[in-house]
């Protein structure tokens, strides 16, 4: 444990240091949107590190940009907009978490898939408020903080700091949960929800909070994708592929593991975007299909399997 | 007042009647068996009592409360505590945390310090014989050590009745042996156990009374020799095995 912190700490300063180095704009969005992809990935494992399955996740994440947006264009702060934004993913996934009182595996799995086109649905109808196809654009950028060196928040380098901040902030929940009681209960009822029922742990309640907490940091994830990217569309920010991709970084990583989603996450989308998209731009996301097929046939443990036994690996 | 009582637990799944009707008291401090042959019912009985399923008609009670219907969690909390003919271990987590779950979320007798929650388990652990076996992963038991993990793990949660299904079967004589230990052990513990068992011999050994179950109907209840007395009883349900 230790040595994963003092690692852990040795990355976070190395991630700390390309905006204060001069990196080009172009590649600090690309690993600001990289820490994003782990932030989900990492939030989809937790989810799924209480035996709920989501295909579902672009309705968090949908959920949390248009929020942050709409409030952002109301002329909220960036902080209020993206705490709503949380607020909203951990509500829209306390939704379809009630549904897990009736479904289960394969059926809640499709169901929250079923739940993510309601809202990409909703958002592409809803005209007036979402601006339709189109979304809507103009989402001011994050401002400069007054009490910090420039550098440290102009231009892209807010949001470079913030999507870090936010993956740091979902590892460390992650970590400490997998050492809490809250911990246990998520794996009982992930192992055999009758058994732990009968024991005085109500799983329902034990599940909810898992969505909610699964929900808010993949809306806060939304949030900031908007500050990044400043603008929003359905099809941009409900898309299936923040459904999906998490789902494999999360498997490719180690399922159920507490750095290897976000490992995986990193390096997948950083392998596509950096390596397939220049060589061959319509076949950039083979990667991820690859790496599903290879944890299906050889790695069951993921990249984390690779590095330890233990499947349920504490940090 | 019984600690757990059943009153007219009849239970329908469509057409087919499963349970009739039965009525059964499980009094403080009694170890009462539970005989039948296969389909009589004993498991769906279990489920009644449990919460795990709720009858068509009829009551529950655990002490002096009608707790008919209310799910697994509420009865668990209650103090009604129970392990499964075929185990049912958290298979991807060890031995120790399978245990830590019931002493860590019980409804009573909860330990504040983490300390003293690991410390209650390994005492359960070491009560079932495992605990050499703490840090092995539930799965990879044998299913003699399986059956004294689900009964660790029945114990975590500091039931005020145990019900127990078919602890003894599938075991070698051996396995016999330490199951009938592992019920001396409780009995010498004061606990109420309501416990089902195909074996005649194990219950006669370890019961103050034993209930005889047929096509969803007790048709025998008393004391091991006046149940094994009945000759309807020896007869179509324990001839064999006392040969």
């Amino acid at each position: 444990m230790r040595a994963w912190i003092v690692a852990l700490a040795g990355a976070a300063v190395l991630a700390a240091l390309p905006p204060l180095t001069g990196f080009h704009p172009y590649w600090l969005y690309l690993l600001t949107t990289a820490f994003l992809w782990a932030a989900v990935a990492s939030a989809w494992n937790l989810l799924a590190y209480a035996g709920q399955i989501s295909f579902g996740h672009a309705a968090f994440f949908g959920l949390g940009a248009y929020a942050a947006a709409l409030l952002a264009l109301g002329g909220l702060s960036p902080w209020t907009a993206g705490a709503i934004g949380t607020v909203a993913g951990a509500a829209g996934a306390l939704l379809i978490g009630i549904a897990s009182t009736r479904l289960t595996g394969a059926y809640l799995a499709l169901a929250t898939l079923a739940y993510a086109e309601v809202w990409r649905g909703i958002a592409l109808n809803w005209t007036d408020v979402t601006g339709g196809g189109a979304g809507l654009i103009g989402i001011p950028a994050l401002p400069e903080i007054a009490w910090l060196p420039v550098a440290l928040t102009r231009g892209r380098a807010g949001a470079y700091y913030m999507a870090l901040a936010h993956l740091l902030a979902v590892l460390a929940l992650f970590a400490f949960i997998l050492r809490s009681r809250v911990g246990l209960a998520f794996a009982a009822v992930r192992e055999e929800e009758e058994r732990a029922s009968l024991l005085g742990l109500r799983p329902l309640g034990w599940k909810l909070l898992a969505f909610a907490l699964s929900g808010g940091f993949t809306g806060a994830a939304g949030a900031l994708y908007v500050y990044t990217v400043r603008v929003v569309e359905p099809d941009l920010v409900f898309n299936r592929y923040y459904s999906i991709l998490p789902l494999v970084m999360a498997m490719f990583g180690g399922l159920h593991t507490w750095l290897g989603p976000a490992a995986a996450a990193i390096s997948l989308y950083l392998l596509s975007e950096l390596v397939l998209h220049p060589v061959a731009p319509a076949l950039h996301q083979v990667g991820y299909a690859l790496a599903l097929i290879v944890v299906i046939l050889y790695w069951p443990g993921g990249l984390a399997g690779l590095f330890s036994r233990k499947r349920h690996a504490r940090p | 007042m019984p600690v757990l009582e059943g009153r007219g637990i009849s239970v329908a799944f469509g057409g087919l009647l499963a349970l009739r009707g039965v009525d059964v008291a499980i009094e403080e401090h009694q170890v009462v068996g539970l005989l039948g042959p296969n389909g009589s019912g004993k498991s769906t009985l279990f489920n009644v009592m449990s919460g795990l399923l709720r009858p068509t008609a009829g009551e529950v009670w655990f002490r002096g409360r009608r707790v008919t219907g209310r799910p697994p969690w509420v009865m668990g909390r209650l103090g009604v505590g129970r392990t499964f003919q075929i185990p049912r271990p958290f298979s991807g987590l060890s031995v120790f945390e399978s245990v830590l779950i019931g002493v860590t979320f019980r409804g009573r007798d909860r330990y504040r310090r983490a300390a003293d929650r690991r410390s209650e388990a390994e005492r359960l652990l070491a009560l079932v014989g495992l605990a050499d076996k703490s840090g092995a992963r539930a799965i990879e038991l044998s299913l003699g050590q399986m059956k004294r993990l689900e009964l660790a793990v029945a114990l975590s949660s500091r039931p005020g009745v145990l019900l127990l299904d078919e602890l003894a079967s599938g075991l070698s004589p051996r396995g016999h042996e330490e199951v009938l230990l592992s019920y001396g052990r409780l009995r010498e513990r004061g606990l109420t156990i309501f416990a089902i068992e195909h074996s005649f011999s194990v219950l006669a050994r370890v019961a103050d009374r034993m209930l005889v179950l047929d096509q969803g109907q007790i048709v025998a209840d008393g004391p091991p020799a006046a149940v094994l007395a009945s000759p309807r009883i020896a007869e179509a349900y324990l001839g064999e095995e006392d040969q």
